[in-house]
């Protein structure tokens, strides 16, 4: 392929954004995880985790929900329509970029 | 291309943490509440051995008569902890993810481990060693099936879980040739340290 490089979305395109979104958007639309699952998955501080949740919960590419299980909190992350919409979109650029030869 | 400032990838790095991902995503789906399981079937299998050691230290004549007389033991036991497994699982699954994906890889591993367990009881059968000739050697080819099971699991989803099948296996066999008469007692205690460290060992590789 030639002409242009294809645009990577920025917000998608870091290695811990990548990986949450991976995550979320490799299961079924109605699919959620926990924070706790995310976080031990991709071995996350969880500093680490929050920050990158924050931004792409700002993208609207997903959304966190609180409730309680046993009497313990716990957090829910799901991947939004504009986030799995997103993701695709970022995937179709990533494979015309890995295909993608400088014209001279 | 577009770039980050922190951790820039490159496309390539992109489509192999994009692959890495969906593969760890994956098997951990597959392994929340190994570590719980792992500890009852640990207890499960020293309580066994333990009563198999009972049985065949105070109704030795009974039991040489008829060698098969444990499997109604372990056929209970096994039950219990498969119910016990199922419980484990559905509960674990519930507490780290929501929907269809959970749902799934948990019914194909109770159907992994249902086949494993179900091969340790028709294998033997099947061998025709369920009568007074080969009926001791029974649970020489179950442990071995169940070891397998582990073995098998750990390489297709965390290869902790192997190296666990192997231990358990150990716990097994070497008392088994080698401690004559209290080699049940010493297996039940190996397969309960075996368990319990395997689990601690499970929980820290990061498995919920």
């Amino acid at each position: 392929m030639t002409g242009e490089p294809a645009f990577l979305d920025e917000t998608i395109h870091q290695s811990t954004r990548l990986r949450i979104m991976t995550m979320l958007v490799s299961l079924p639309e109605t699919d959620r995880l926990t924070y706790g699952f995310i976080q031990e998955t991709l071995g996350l501080t969880g500093g680490n985790l929050t920050t990158h949740l924050r931004k792409l919960e700002e993208a609207e590419y997903l959304t966190v929900a609180k409730d309680s299980h046993n009497s313990r909190p716990r957090t829910w992350v799901q991947a939004t329509p504009a986030g799995r919409q997103a993701y695709t979109v970022y995937l179709a650029n990533l494979v015309k970029t890995l295909s993608w030869v400088p014209n001279d | 291309m577009q770039r980050q400032n922190d951790e820039a990838l490159t496309a390539q790095e992109g489509w192999r943490t994009i692959v890495a991902t969906m593969e760890s995503t994956r098997g951990s789906l597959y392994v929340v509440g190994s570590a719980a399981i792992l500890v009852l079937w640990g207890v499960i299998a020293s309580i066994g051995y333990l009563s198999q050691y009972a049985t065949e230290t105070l109704a030795a004549d009974f039991v040489s008569r008829n060698p098969w007389i444990n499997a109604p033991l372990w056929g209970i036991l096994v039950v219990v902890g498969m119910v016990g497994s199922a419980l484990i699982g559905h509960r674990a699954g519930g507490e780290n993810a929501a929907g269809d994906a959970i749902r799934s890889a948990g019914l194909r591993v109770f159907l992994f481990w249902l086949a494993v367990v179900a091969a340790a009881f028709l294998v033997p059968a099947a061998a025709g060693m369920w009568g007074e000739d080969a009926g001791a050697n029974i649970p020489r080819v179950a442990i071995g099936i169940i070891a397998l099971g582990y073995v098998l699991f750990g390489i297709m989803n965390r290869p902790v879980i192997a190296v666990v099948g192997a231990g358990i296996a150990a716990a097994f066999y070497i008392p088994s040739y080698l401690l004559g008469d209290v080699a049940l007692v010493v297996s039940a205690a190996a397969t309960l340290t075996v368990a319990v460290l395997g689990a601690v060992w499970i929980r820290r590789s990061g498995v919920l």
